[in-house]
């Protein structure tokens, strides 16, 4: 009897978060209306969905059980190939988010040379180091990167026309904002079709177990680095949009700890083992900040971001996502609601 | 045709011989005992022939194909499983995907699209007796919950030949009863058994055959009858004085 009410309750909250999400997705999508086009609020969500998307790309990678510290080198190597592909060879930003993508996921495969044989803290602490390796060398070949001194004027993203009508991206902040979403909601849907797919219980099983893994016949090499190359090519193509939608990055801001630390802030947050989660704390945390506690504390608001990850480790280690879905990923339905 | 065979196979660990030379074969089929006391070398010539180590020398032919220098999974595809020791759950994942995991890796899948084994997976949780655990979290089930869980992870790729290493170790003399029906009706399902057993409490019941090892030697193979009465046998499990009394004067 109790049994059954308990799981008559777990029905309702399931109902319920899908309510809340469905909810939330509606407000992201009025969210121009909303705010009654405020440039201030639209730049805000604009930046929280890139780092939603920075946050579900590096947990492609801590799904298998790897922290990384070092995703700023794929953002980095995403932003400025882009970049200096569309600068120097006037080529369309179009093509070279993609090329930037791939370039960082060339950077990820260096990275698992050099890395990938080791595992949890020293993993972490290497891939920490592995980020200098891309700033140095874009920090100093100037005649390649200009520099330190950073690239300004980058062209910004061209307007799609479909027929008479014209959607501005780069020019508008609605347009930047809807361009981000798109791009958020499709990277949340690969995520999901991988962590349910075989790859995503080969990863978490390699996260559980890796030498029962290795006993079911999971190549464990192999697709860990899969999951790097993923991780580090979608990093790649979210540095090339903050590059084209920002337009002006530098060594320093682009491979900067910020990056690198943020996107496990969200997912420690949210919920490294599922897959919304981490979106969800970008989405959540970011504004709060940009909102309440940078108006309050101008020059140290992001002790929000050290507070947060403290509280979850001692208090909620699976995430507040992650709590909700009860604790761990489920990839596979069995009837009854988990 | 003997589906196992190893041939004077060696592995050394700095200067300690784990097991020397050892030749053996299993035939299709068969259920065999693998015996020794503590460091005699019974896991270490598992995890040979599952390709978690390497040999030194000798040779490993599973269905006459040399498997000696084949990786963990070609040779888990070949159809070799086991179970470990002390049982290795994936945590965080239901008793369910456990299983399921255990089907997918086989010889052909696809990576990116979603199991279709559950079904699969539901009737093996049934067969070691855990269908009321389909959703609990691996790492939250008794340990000997564990080991039955280890157990149908493993027979989920429908393997020839079964490795079990210790599954009945601490369990009650019910447990072991209901493991015993267990590994007959797992043998019933066409899978030849090699099985760990120290204390003999399984192997004595269900094997064909015993192999003994001491000290990385094997010192004796035969009927479990037989080896029981072996001399080296008897001097590994109970020391030198006790055979002395048996044989001596």
């Amino acid at each position: 009897m109790s049994k059954a009410k308990a799981k008559n309750q777990r029905v309702k909250q399931f109902h319920l978060t899908k309510v809340a999400l469905a909810l939330g997705l509606v407000l992201l999508l009025l969210l121009p209306v909303l705010s009654h086009y405020s440039d201030y609020v639209l730049q805000v969500f604009t930046h929280a969905l890139l780092l939603a998307t920075l946050a579900l790309a590096w947990n492609i990678l801590s799904v298998s059980g790897s922290i990384s510290l070092g995703h700023a080198a794929f953002f980095g190597v995403g932003a400025y190939g882009s970049a200096l592909l569309s600068l120097d060879l006037g080529v369309s930003p179009w093509v070279t988010i993609p090329l930037g993508g791939l370039l960082a996921a060339a950077v990820a495969m260096i990275m698992a040379l050099l890395c990938l044989r080791l595992r949890s803290a020293y993993f972490a602490l290497a891939t920490l180091a592995f980020v200098e390796i891309p700033k140095v060398i874009t920090d100093n070949w100037n005649g390649l990167t200009r520099g330190s001194l950073g690239l300004v004027g980058l062209p910004g993203l061209p307007s799609l026309r479909l027929g008479s009508y014209h959607f501005d991206i780069s020019g508008s902040p609605t347009g930047s904002y809807y361009f981000v979403l798109c791009y958020g909601l499709v990277l949340l849907l690969l995520v999901a079709v991988i962590f349910r797919s075989n790859l995503g219980l080969a990863l978490q099983a390699i996260r559980e177990e890796e030498v029962a893994a290795e006993a079911v016949g999971i190549q464990v090499q192999q697709y860990r680095l899969l999951s790097l190359l993923l991780s580090g090519f979608f990093t790649g193509i979210t540095g090339a949009c903050y590059a084209h939608l920002v337009r002006y990055i530098e060594p320093g801001l682009v491979y900067g700890l910020h990056f690198s630390a943020i996107p496990m802030v969200f997912a420690i947050c949210g919920g490294r083992f599922t897959i919304l989660g981490p979106a969800l704390a970008a989405l959540v945390l970011y504004p709060l900040d940009q909102f309440i506690f940078h108006p309050l504390l101008p020059a140290g608001h992001e002790f929000l971001y050290g507070a947060v990850i403290i509280l979850a480790i001692l208090f909620m280690p699976s995430g507040f996502w992650g709590r909700l879905r009860k604790g761990h990923l489920v990839s596979i339905k069995t009837g009854s609601i988990e | 045709m003997s589906l196992l065979r190893l041939e004077a196979l060696s592995k050394k660990f700095g200067d300690h011989w784990a097991l020397k030379e050892i030749d053996f074969s299993i035939g299709q089929g068969e259920i065999i005992g693998l015996v020794g006391p503590n460091g005699a070398g019974k896991t270490t010539l598992f995890n040979l022939i599952t390709g978690r180590h390497r040999s030194n020398s000798g040779r490993v032919f599973f269905a006459e194909e040399d498997i000696t220098s084949c990786r963990p999974h070609e040779i888990h595809r070949l159809g070799i499983s086991r179970t470990f020791q002390s049982s290795r759950p994936f945590a965080k994942m239901s008793a369910l995907e456990n299983v399921v995991v255990g089907c997918v890796f086989r010889a052909e899948f696809h990576l990116f699209t979603r199991a279709t084994d559950i079904d699969t997976a539901k009737q093996l949780l049934e067969l070691v007796g855990l269908s009321h655990k389909v959703v609990t979290p691996a790492g939250d089930l008794t340990l000997s919950e564990q080991r039955r869980l280890d157990l149908a992870r493993a027979l989920a790729s429908q393997p020839r030949l079964l490795l079990l290493d210790e599954v009945v170790a601490g369990f009650s003399p019910l447990a072991v009863k209901q493991a015993v029906e267990l590994v007959r009706r797992v043998r019933e399902r066409g899978v030849t058994l090699f099985i760990i057993d120290h204390f003999l409490s399984l192997s004595l019941r269900v094997s064909d055959r015993l192999l003994a090892l001491d000290h990385g030697e094997k010192v004796a193979e035969g009927s479990p009858q037989e080896v029981m009465r072996n001399r080296e046998v008897i001097r590994a499990y109970l020391g030198m004085r006790y055979e002395d009394e048996q044989h001596g004067a």
